[in-house]
């Protein structure tokens, strides 16, 4: 029975609605919400005739030129048809009238009430009524037994009542239907039918189901279920004839079924998913109309239903109407197969809450209206066009008819439909450009991003390009004729680049504008290879990406030489460029129930091409999709969902993703959104234009760019503790850029990072002192753990004031394990700097930050170890002096007699640009003439071995001036490396040789002072003696080892020693220092009036002795410490 | 007769005061630094150089602040009336009046209009001014001289601009007919004070040499009908 479905058109506002057929079957008549009856001429009839019956009707019927309607003023009116004349009011009821509906010769009127109530009222005299009491909630529906015998009534405490009309009382009841309180609240409307005619059968539809209840014995007989329909019937419709039974309900599918074969001999689909609630035949039978729930009308025309022979229909039937519906589910190039396909993806587990919700259009609805809608939006806003979403229907379709599991198997054992209820794939979402408004918009933003607009206008007068720049510094405005069609662009600092795809006669194209060029040709084009199409691009520094359909990833110099090519692992969605990388986000798989699969590759196209991370799934959220990819200013990869949730790489953290802000958060309106345009990690800011109920700005009138904040979606923000702990780790997160940007070769603001820095520290000190109020001792030892040195011993202040002894004294054995730590990781650090890239912060940094208060702490410290001292807490004191002393080899003492000698030096010392006194990264400051010294003092501190803390520091920030993030001198650092190691190795086994050798040269004034300032620095712990007597030896063993595999590899030995061993060490290395005080004195005494030279000589051995001996007090007490651990 | 401007521009109160009108009479003004207000006062004898120049209103008006989108990179610059920006090109900064304009003539801003310059906002305050009887509130205060100001330099950037102008110039127009009205029964009805809220200074500029002049000018009429009459007296109005 091939039917036509006429597109739906607009009938009422939304809301319920009901609809029927005059007696001629001219007019079609409606009603909605809005409280107009509405009647057409036919469905396509722009001038329909209103009659306003109230402010909202729910029901009407028309019989005989009269129309009854029941209207929110709790009446049931009649008026007159065709003309829509008032012709009074037929009953009253206490509250609304639910459903109206005539007998079959059109002399009585039954109405059900929400008061409980049925009322059967004559139409002639409305004095005759009866009534029918016994239901104990809202009347859903009433029905006329064409005999005039009977009254059905169907009510929302679950009963449906058979009436013996002239009696008055109940022929049967059947408690089938689901209980509600309301009529707003049913699952289904549930509009009985009665067989026309004779009326042998009543109708009932009972949830997904219709139940067919013979007339007389109240049998059940049979049940017509269809298995498509899985969601509650609202209402159900007899033909004409009484052969066909139609029924729509919520989902908006329409079933028509024979009820002798009980077969479904028709099945469509409201076009966008949405609820039928009314339904009528045409008096001839060939056409159904139905309203829905959001106010359109529709047709079904061609019901063949009079020409059909039950008999042949039965055996023909079920054979035909299979392939058809196949032919149907995977051929048929029209939307509603996405509609089912979406609607299909919803479990029965779901149904229940999927009537009540039904209509309401905001995607926030669970259930089927969120699935349905979602598709709705989908092509609707989200440059997510019908075409591909049947694009990807088709795809399953063709997997299915090649056999897999959802259809095939089940084909040819059932001769129905067979029904799969599994979890149902996603329509891929298409590739987008982020930044860019859907393409089938007129006028739209092909691209906004951090540099500027690329507006794309097309329409009857025009189709052109305009280009604009936020910094007009960059280059001025353009306006470019779009004769090529391009609908994708990008634009950066140094071009702009532009691509269309195929057509029948013309490839896809790819243009550059290279505007940055500084020859006179800028511009180039390439065209693709016949049937590839770009699928997204994007730009990068000195490069241009393009990813294609044939799923490959092309790469461009921006001047337009051809450079790589890689095939990508699947069909693209996004890409974004910044800088030397590269990000790549593609469906990995088939995403189900509304998620989408997706995968994420990021790679970095610098000297050292590399995967940073290797197509990994990307999270997001929920049945969401992505919405927005790209860069922050500072180079961390970010994107956005539909859900707006926006995730940021945390590199610390092994490249996971860490939300850092819900735009939806800050929306106003359900149906508001922000549509985002960058991200800022310093300051931190999501710039994005707020957009009032949609997803994109239009281009005019120009939307202005607001700022949101970030917010890490911690537990219990408003608690002062939650607040804290969101600050500390969003700082700690937008912190991270920095140990990025100076591993990958950028200048980084110093200051701005110390800032941060403090900033953190200043938290954790904040959340210490509120834990300690709050008597949290192990929450302060644990916030403890996270501080650097220096806020440890601010900490540790804090505690002892407050008279928290035993917290004090953990404290410091946690400061004491930092400096250990520190120690330590200097060495590494120092060596292997240039292979270390994304190091955690809390290493890097932290060492940075101690550097540069160095001096600050040691006066606290020493305070405080006076003062604790006094108060004769031995096991303190010592802890504290083994920091200081590891820490601060020489601290100024104010009580040392020796202080002023100390002078000079230091002046001399200032030569050295790699002097670390006051913070290690300002000595990187010398320029270019300072090379020669540096590489000098570099060789000569590596000589030395691992005795510096300064030559690591500085090796990774060499000099350069601080601007923007600029590629450093990259050949300049490695040579420094490699003339570093190389020297090294080669002088390893002499180096202490070497060091006096240069000495004793004294016309080079710098050479003594890296010696002595390396020396100066801390004194030789025992591992570094053991290191110098042991080299040779672990040189001998593994000859090939680099300078940086030598220490670690003499770490390890060291650490394999017993206790005692390392304790001797350390005493030995203790030992020597004393020595060297020794030394001093002797020299002291022999040493006035010498050489000038001489002097400066000896004044630096000078130095390092007094800055040894002014230790030497508390190195046993080290000692101890240390056996201690 | 002088009119006492409390400087929150929310009223206007104008004194009709017997004997020596220029002693009794106090401006209060509590806009800063505004060397003519002062200077004006003290030579009120002078009916020349006694006003403010609307010019000088409109200066005013250009320390107001507003939204521009500028289109180069500048770091904080530090101003003696507090720091501005940083500017960051593509993203709104609050900046004056004056700097706005200034940078919009050079072609370095967008001008974002305030959010009260938009063609619904002001329909419904016109339909409000004509409506009441008495003074409503107005969105700013210098709307008058901000249209102007912002029309006049930056109408390529303010959507709807002509009909912008003509609604502002309607709120105007109703305005200064309720003043005039006001005044009008001030004097017919010889009231020795009356009370004026939400005035703007602009408003208050416009009306006051004429209606300062017109009091001593009656002033002076009526104490010629009554030749005896001490000056000290009250007058019978």
């Amino acid at each position: 029975m091939p039917c036509e479905r006429m597109p739906m058109r607009y009938g009422h506002s939304e809301g319920h609605t009901d609809v029927c057929f005059d007696d001629s079957g001219k007019f079609i008549v409606s009603c909605g919400s809005d409280g107009d009856v509405r009647i057409w001429e036919s469905l396509d009839d722009d001038d329909s005739k209103s009659i306003c019956v109230g402010e909202k009707a729910y029901s009407l019927a028309l019989k005989n030129g009269k129309l009854v309607t029941a209207a929110s003023n709790n009446t049931v009116q009649i008026h007159t048809f065709p003309d829509g004349d008032p012709d009074g009011i037929l009953t009253r009821f206490t509250t609304n009238p639910t459903h109206v509906t005539f007998n079959s010769i059109g002399s009585r009127v039954a109405a059900g009430s929400s008061d409980f109530m049925v009322k059967v009222v004559e139409v002639s005299d409305s004095s005759q009524q009866k009534v029918f009491r016994g239901h104990d909630a809202p009347v859903l529906s009433v029905t006329f037994d064409p005999k005039d015998e009977f009254l059905a009534s169907a009510s929302c405490d679950g009963s449906v009542v058979v009436w013996n009309i002239e009696e008055q009382t109940q022929a049967t009841s059947w408690p089938v239907l689901q209980k509600t309180n309301d009529v707003s609240n049913a699952k289904s409307l549930c509009r009985l039918a009665w067989q026309p005619g004779a009326g042998k059968l009543l109708a009932v539809p009972v949830d997904s189901k219709v139940h067919l209840y013979e007339r007389g014995s109240w049998d059940h007989v049979s049940t017509l279920s269809d298995d498509l329909v899985t969601q509650p019937i609202n209402a159900v419709a007899w033909s004409p004839s009484g052969q066909f039974l139609a029924a729509g309900g919520v989902g908006g599918f329409l079933t028509v079924w024979d009820v002798d074969s009980k077969l479904c001999v028709e099945r469509q689909k409201q076009e966008k998913g949405y609820t039928v609630c009314g339904l009528a035949w045409h008096p001839s039978g060939n056409q159904i109309v139905y309203s829905d729930t959001q106010g359109s009308l529709g047709l079904l025309d061609g019901l063949s239903t009079s020409s059909s022979h039950p008999s042949t229909k039965a055996t023909k039937a079920p054979a035909s109407k299979v392939a058809k519906d196949y032919d149907d589910l995977f051929d048929d190039d029209d939307d509603r197969l996405m509609d089912e396909g979406l609607s299909d993806t919803n479990s029965p587990a779901k149904n229940p809450v999927a009537g009540d919700e039904d209509g309401d259009d905001d995607d926030v609805v669970p259930a089927t209206g969120r699935v349905r809608n979602r598709g709705a939006f989908l092509d609707d806003e989200n440059s997510l066009d019908t075409g591909s979403l049947k694009l990807g229907l088709d795809k399953y379709g063709d997997d299915d008819d090649a056999g897999s599991a959802i259809v095939a198997p089940a084909a040819p054992a059932v001769p129905l439909r067979p029904v799969y209820e599994g979890p149902m794939p996603t329509p891929p979402q298409k590739a987008f450009q982020s930044g860019s408004t859907p393409a089938h918009l007129t006028h739209r933003f092909m691209m906004w991003n951090s540099v500027g607009i690329v507006r794309g206008y097309n329409d009857e007068q025009d189709n052109a390009i305009d280009v604009e720049f936020h910094d007009s510094a960059v280059h001025h405005a353009m306006h470019l004729t779009n004769s090529l069609g391009h609908s994708m662009a990008d634009v950066s600092q140094e071009a702009v680049l532009l691509a269309c795809p195929s057509t029948d006669e013309l490839a896809s194209k790819l243009q550059c504008l290279h505007f940055s060029s500084w020859d006179t040709n800028k511009e180039w084009m390439v065209d693709l290879p016949k049937g590839e199409d770009v699928k997204a691009l994007c730009l990068g520094q000195g490069w241009a990406a393009a990813a294609t359909s044939a799923m490959m990833l092309r790469l461009f110099s921006i001047g337009g030489i051809q450079r790589e090519i890689f095939s990508l692992p699947g069909p693209v969605v996004c890409m974004a460029g910044h800088g030397e990388q590269l990000l790549i986000v593609y469906h990995r798989a088939t995403g189900f129930d509304g998620d989408q699969a997706l995968g994420v590759q990021l790679l970095q196209l610098a000297q050292r091409k590399r995967q940073v991370i290797h197509g990994e799934p990307l999270p997001l959220s929920r049945k969401s999709y992505l919405s927005w990819l790209g860069f922050t200013a500072e180079g961390t990869p970010c994107y956005i969902d539909s859900e707006g949730v926006v995730r940021m790489l945390n590199r610390s953290l092994g490249n996971t993703w860490t939300p850092v802000c819900n735009t939806r958060e800050s929306c106003k309106g359900k149906s508001d959104h922000y549509w985002v345009v960058g991200v800022h990690e310093n300051p931190e800011q999501l710039r994005c234009i707020p957009c009032k109920g949609s997803r994109y700005p239009p281009t005019l009138p120009r939307p202005a760019v607001a700022i949101l904040p970030f917010k890490l979606p911690l537990c219990q923000t408003t608690t002062e503790k939650g607040q804290m702990e969101e600050q500390f780790w969003r700082s700690v997160l937008f912190q991270n850029h920095y140990s990025f940007l100076s591993s990958s070769g950028y200048e980084v603001d110093d200051q701005a990072q110390s800032q941060a820095e403090k900033k953190q520290q200043e938290l954790l000190m904040k959340m210490f002192a509120l834990s300690c109020k709050l008597e949290r001792e192990f929450r302060c030892v644990e916030l403890a753990e996270l501080m650097t040195q220096n806020a440890v011993t601010l900490a540790i202040r804090y505690a002892s004031r407050s008279r928290r002894m035993a917290l004090a004294q953990r404290l410091s054995e946690i400061a004491l394990e930092k400096a250990n730590q520190m120690n330590e990781e200097e060495f590494v650090e120092q060596e292997d700097s240039s292979i270390r890239r994304t190091s955690g912060y809390s290493q890097a940094e932290a060492t940075g930050y101690h550097y540069n208060n160095r001096h600050h702490q040691e006066e606290e410290e020493e305070q405080r170890e006076e003062l604790e001292e006094e108060e004769g807490r031995d096991m303190e004191t010592e802890d504290a002096a083994e920091n200081r002393k590891r820490l601060n080899p020489f601290a100024k003492r104010g009580s040392s007699p020796e202080k002023p000698a100390l002078k000079p030096i230091s002046k001399e010392g200032r030569v050295n640009p790699f002097k670390v006194l006051g913070s290690g990264r300002s000595s990187a400051s010398p320029g270019q003439p300072r090379v020669t010294n540096v590489l000098d003092s570099m060789t000569s501190v590596k000589k030395l071995a691992p005795l510096s803390g300064s030559a690591g520091k500085t090796n990774k920030s060499p000099p350069l001036k601080p601007l923007a993030p600029r590629p450093k001198a990259k050949t300049q650092s490695t040579l420094m490396q490699m003339t570093g190691s190389k020297t090294a190795n080669k002088k390893a086994p002499q180096n202490v040789e070497s060091a006096e050798d240069k000495m004793k040269q004294p016309e080079v004034p710098p050479t003594p002072s890296p010696v002595d300032n390396a020396e100066n620095k801390r004194p030789k712990t025992g591992f570094q003696l053991w290191l110098e007597e042991n080299r040779k030896s672990i040189v001998a063993d593994q000859p090939d080892l680099e300078e940086t595999d030598i220490i670690k590899e003499a770490m390890g030995r060291f650490r394999i020693l017993s206790a005692e061993e390392r304790l001797s060490w350390t005493e030995r290395a203790k030992g020597q220092t004393v020595d060297a005080a020794d030394l001093k004195k002797r020299k002291r005494a022999e040493g006035e009036g010498g050489a000038e030279n001489e002097n400066a000589h000896v004044e630096a051995d000078e130095s390092v002795a007094k800055k040894k001996k002014s230790l030497d007090p508390s190195s046993k007490l080290s000692a101890f410490a240390f056996n201690k651990n | 007769m002088p009119i006492v401007h409390n400087g929150a521009v929310t009223s206007c109160v104008f004194f009709a005061v017997s004997g020596n009108s220029y002693s009794a009479g106090t401006f209060i003004s509590s806009t800063v630094g505004v060397p003519a207000l002062t200077h004006s006062f003290c030579k009120q004898n002078n009916p020349a150089v006694q006003t403010m120049d609307p010019s000088e209103v409109e200066f005013l008006a250009e320390k107001e602040m507003v939204k521009i989108i500028p289109n180069f990179s500048l770091d904080k610059i530090y101003l003696i009336g507090g720091d501005l920006g940083p500017f960051n090109p593509g993203l709104p900064v609050d900046v004056p009046v004056w700097l706005a304009l200034n940078l919009k003539q050079r072609q370095k801003c967008r001008i974002v209009p305030p959010e009260w310059m938009d063609v619904e906002k002001l329909e419904e305050i016109r339909e409000l001014e004509r409506k009441e009887d008495a003074f409503t509130p107005v969105p700013s205060p210098y709307y008058m001289e901000l249209t102007k100001l912002l029309l006049n330099h930056a109408s390529d950037n303010i959507p709807k601009a002509d009909e912008i102008r003509t609604l502002v110039k309607d709120i105007w127009d109703t305005r200064i007919a309720k003043l005039r009205l006001s005044a009008d029964s001030f004097i017919s009805q010889q009231e020795a004070h009356a009370k004026l809220d939400n005035l703007t200074l602009m408003e208050i500029n416009t009306t006051r040499t004429f209606l300062l002049d017109s009091l001593n000018c009656m002033y002076k009429l009526r104490s010629n009908l009554q030749p005896g009459s001490n000056k000290g007296k009250a007058l019978d109005y």
